[in-house]
């Protein structure tokens, strides 16, 4: 990943949509997840990644669960109800944010398409 | 492959060398790094289990764990703090707050009966002073317990024990006293009297669902907190 703090400020939002799509993730699988969708552009570090877990977990965002997997014990995150729909939210200030953007730093791309 | 129980262990071994001294966190990146491990290991067999382990910990950063151990006790403090305002929230609903405005109104009584002011106060200042004074003997006595090395311990339980912020029990009534002890007229001041008797109330309650109703159900919040909770201890 060439610019990490542009991706900062959007990391809950992709950690949420993952939630949305696959159900329920363990933190390594949402590593792992993002770094395939991106092919490997994209690299969540595990210092940023449970922080921001813990915290929308703490916002009753995100609700969680825990299996014993092979000799160890795994805990796995899902949607809450509200954060299903604070994801939309999120989701549509995004698309929001990436037009401006693209307006911002194209700005004669309206005009050519 | 698959990491082995004495090296799961290892890793939980790992984990409490680095700080990190709480089950509930140290369970989360135990499963991480055996995964990172496991993921490396189907790439090259033949790295060694501890070489793997000290190039996974360094993806972390110079700080190590230290970064997610702090922000997960600000998030736990965080929800601490959202609990404490829904229990205090119920007093101020039906049918508590029968009970809190009857507190009030029997206090503001009470104040206009007293004769002596400063008496009045020193008696609540005093009362309080004993009860933050209780708390925190039972809260060192807590935090200087013998612990087992192998005693699972689980951040949001010593959350709960801290009971928020102590330097407040004191900070508040101090406050309080001297303000009202320095105002001649305050005995003549109906208004000032009901909201300072409707502060007391709350201060009171306050300091009850930090110090008994959210302790009594300690074991509810772990459940609800930690699912691994239950699993530990079947």
């Amino acid at each position: 990943m060439k610019n990490p703090s542009l991706y900062k400020g959007s990391l809950n939002t992709i950690i949420m949509k993952l939630l949305e799509e696959n159900g329920r993730m363990y933190g390594y699988e949402i590593t792992q997840k993002v770094k395939l969708i991106t092919q490997g552009e994209l690299n969540i570090t595990e210092g940023a990644l449970y922080p921001a877990l813990h915290k929308l977990e703490a916002d009753g965002l995100l609700d969680v669960d825990v299996q014993k997997v092979d000799n160890r014990l795994r805990k796995y995150y899902k949607l809450t109800e509200k954060g299903t729909t604070e994801t939309v939210n999120l989701l549509a200030e995004l698309e929001d944010f990436i037009r401006n953007m693209q307006t911002l730093v194209k700005p004669n791309l309206e005009f050519k398409l | 492959m698959k990491l082995s129980k004495e090296q799961i262990e290892r890793l939980y071994r790992f984990t409490r060398e680095h700080f990190v001294e709480w089950y509930d966190l140290q369970t989360e990146l135990v499963d991480h790094l055996a995964n990172a491990i496991e993921s490396k290991w189907n790439e090259n067999p033949n790295l060694s289990f501890e070489e793997t382990l000290q190039s996974e910990f360094k993806k972390f950063g110079v700080f190590g764990f230290m970064d997610v151990v702090e922000k997960r006790q600000i998030a736990l403090n965080q929800k601490y703090n959202k609990l404490v305002w829904k229990h205090f929230k119920e007093f101020f609903a039906l049918p508590k707050i029968l009970l809190s405005f009857g507190f009030v109104a029997v206090l503001f009584f009470v104040m206009k009966q007293v004769p002596d002011p400063e008496i009045f106060f020193s008696v609540v200042f005093v009362s309080f002073v004993a009860v933050a004074l209780t708390q925190i003997i039972k809260h060192i006595r807590y935090q200087n317990r013998k612990t087992k090395p192998d005693e699972k311990r689980w951040l949001f339980l010593e959350v709960i024990r801290s009971y928020g912020n102590l330097s407040l029990f004191f900070v508040i009534p101090i406050q309080l006293f001297t303000r009202i002890t320095n105002s001649s007229n305050f005995f003549q001041n109906t208004v000032l009297m009901l909201v300072v008797s409707a502060f007391i109330v709350a201060y009171s309650l306050a300091i009850y669902i930090i110090m008994y109703v959210i302790p009594s159900k300690a074991e509810n919040y772990l459940h609800e907190t930690y699912p691994e909770y239950r699993l530990e201890n079947v």
